[in-house]
């Protein structure tokens, strides 16, 4: 049980921030919309973690995914289904059209693969701008009401942000039980070396597919939850930047750590709201962090963090290191 | 009992001959050496077995199933691993961690205490906390033996297992290798003469990607077309 606790912690004191943070802003709207945010980027960097910290692929098509869940679940509720079923068959739809967009990607690695991942996020946007009947092009879709409770009842911001605190927390529990699963050990050794992954008989490209299916699933529960949140969609709520914002969080926090992406949402997600009034210095001050990061934690907050622990305690081979035992 | 038995096989890149009409068997337990020229076609020879390349032409049966067409995870599945030229270790995980992830997908993955007593016996046991690429060489070289050994396959095939290794430690490698024959049938590329000798019980000698020679080891190390086109007057 000890164990159990301690291994959890993290959670708990995750979860209990998660769940505070919208009731203590919970009388300055604009301060809780930041948290509101927030915990979306938190849950959105975790699934692209999953990917690009575990797997090794930069899925630079993420908000595609989210936007096609978004506008899918959008469609659905106006056409009267409950906004939870809604979004339920719009993550999945997004996610499988997001696999059938990746399948010729899937079998790429590295930057073939993120180059590829580029040009469908593209595709995507140019879907988005060109079905105007399905997503308003350009215009964008606004007065998106926020969903009722399944039993009845409007949510209203803080409630809906403690909503959004739910899923988030369960994001990240959930990844913490993938990544500590077979599933995830096998996604590390297919990061670290995929072809010697093969040899050793673990089935890469199903592996990656899996992946790739569970982490477009954070992006369109993500998307579905943005686009009531917001109130506001366009095709430039899902384009390719918003993508590169969500792997420099996990970049940024450190890639490959539970914790790391989480850190790193906290800390840039807040960031254009909070220098709103300095908006002429807003992306020199981006610019720095980014710069900053790379060059004195390339393995990210977390990572650098962890790496700097581990060289702080005596090597573990240097007393050993005698003679080979044959 | 025929283990592996390739026919025929011949593979092309472009207008580059790599393997022509290779015909290799090798029966269960039988320690099978391959040797030949840099660029003569051994590796390129494991890759079409292992489904890492698919051959212009031929047919390989292993264990009586055939192969080609079949995914190298898949053949790593019926029972026959490779290692590689150049030492393949996921070195930034530990070695318990390499250890466990080669028994994620085997089929009949050993039991605990064979892995124990085969890690002892490879002696790696006090490095299972190191980092994989902190490991010397030689220690990386073991660590691939043993992340294949503990899927128990029936054939294993060693891609130049000496390669870099100090003159001790090939002596040491070839002592393990040989005592290795008794747990599982072993197919053996080397540039290295000693090792050859030693352990295979017959040779087949690659050529630009032409078999001239299949017979054993003493035989063979003494034919004047092996000595010609390929060792020369050196014996390494």
């Amino acid at each position: 049980m000890n164990v159990l606790t301690s291994r959890w912690l993290p959670h708990a004191i995750f979860a209990f921030a998660a769940f505070a943070m919208p009731l203590v802003f919970s009388g300055n709207r604009y301060f809780a919309f930041i948290v509101g945010i927030t915990l979306l980027s938190v849950l959105w960097a975790t699934g692209m973690n999953l990917l690009y910290g575990y797997t090794g692929l930069m899925p630079l098509m993420f908000a595609g995914i989210a936007g096609i869940s978004a506008y899918v679940t959008i469609g659905l509720s106006a056409a009267g289904w409950s906004f939870w079923l809604a979004m339920l068959v719009g993550s999945i739809a997004a996610s499988l059209v997001g696999i059938v967009l990746g399948l010729p990607s899937l079998r790429l690695r590295g930057f073939y693969f993120t180059l590829c991942s580029l040009v469908i996020q593209s595709v995507i946007t140019l879907a988005f701008v060109y079905f105007v009947n399905l997503t308003n092009g350009d215009v964008g879709i606004s007065h998106i009401p926020l969903p009722e409770l399944p039993g009845g009842g409007q949510l209203t911001g803080t409630s809906y942000e403690l909503v959004l605190a739910a899923l988030t927390v369960i994001g990240v529990v959930v990844l913490t039980l993938l990544v500590e699963s077979g599933f995830g050990h096998r996604l590390i050794a297919i990061r670290e070396d995929d072809g010697l992954a093969e040899t050793l008989g673990i089935n890469v490209t199903r592996q990656r597919l899996a992946a790739f299916f569970i982490a477009s699933l954070f992006a369109s529960i993500g998307g579905a939850l943005y686009a009531p949140y917001v109130g506001f969609v366009s095709p430039r709520s899902f384009d390719v930047l918003v993508s590169l914002n969500i792997w420099l969080m996990v970049a940024f926090g450190g890639r490959g750590t539970i914790w790391g992406p989480v850190v790193g949402a906290v800390i840039l997600a807040p960031l254009p709201f909070l220098l709103q009034d300095y908006y002429m210095i807003k992306d020199v001050v981006y610019g720095l962090l980014i710069i900053g990061v790379i060059v004195l934690l390339p393995a990210g907050i977390v990572g650098g963090w962890k790496r700097k622990a581990a060289a702080g305690e005596p090597a573990p081979d240097v007393a050993q290191k005698t003679a080979p035992a044959r | 009992m025929t283990l592996l038995d390739a026919k025929l096989v011949s593979m092309r890149f472009g207008g580059v001959v790599a393997l022509s009409d290779v015909n290799v068997h090798q029966e269960a337990g039988e320690t099978l050496g391959v040797i030949g020229p840099n660029g003569s076609g051994k590796t390129t020879l494991v890759n079409v077995i292992t489904g890492h390349l698919t051959p212009q032409n031929g047919a390989v049966l292993f264990d009586g199933a055939p192969l080609l067409g079949r995914k190298p995870f898949q053949i790593a599945a019926a029972g026959l691993s490779r290692t590689y030229q150049s030492v393949r270790v996921f070195s930034e995980l530990t070695t318990r961690e390499n250890i466990a992830t080669a028994l994620l997908d085997a089929p009949r993955p050993l039991p605990s205490e064979g892995v124990a007593e085969t890690a002892e016996w490879l002696g790696l046991t006090p490095r299972f906390d190191a980092r994989a690429g902190s490991l010397t060489l030689y220690e990386q070289r073991r660590l691939e033996i043993l992340m294949r050994l503990v899927q128990q396959p029936k054939l294993l095939m060693l891609d130049e297992p000496v390669g870099g290794l100090s003159s001790a430690e090939v002596r040491a490698t070839i002592n393990l290798l040989s005592e290795l024959k008794a747990r599982c049938t072993i197919f053996v590329i080397e540039h290295t003469m000693k090792v050859i000798r030693e352990l295979a019980d017959r040779v087949i000698v690659l050529v630009a990607g032409e078999k001239i020679a299949d017979g054993p080891p003493a035989e063979i190390l003494s034919d004047q077309r092996v000595i010609e086109k390929y060792l020369g007057s050196v014996d390494a």
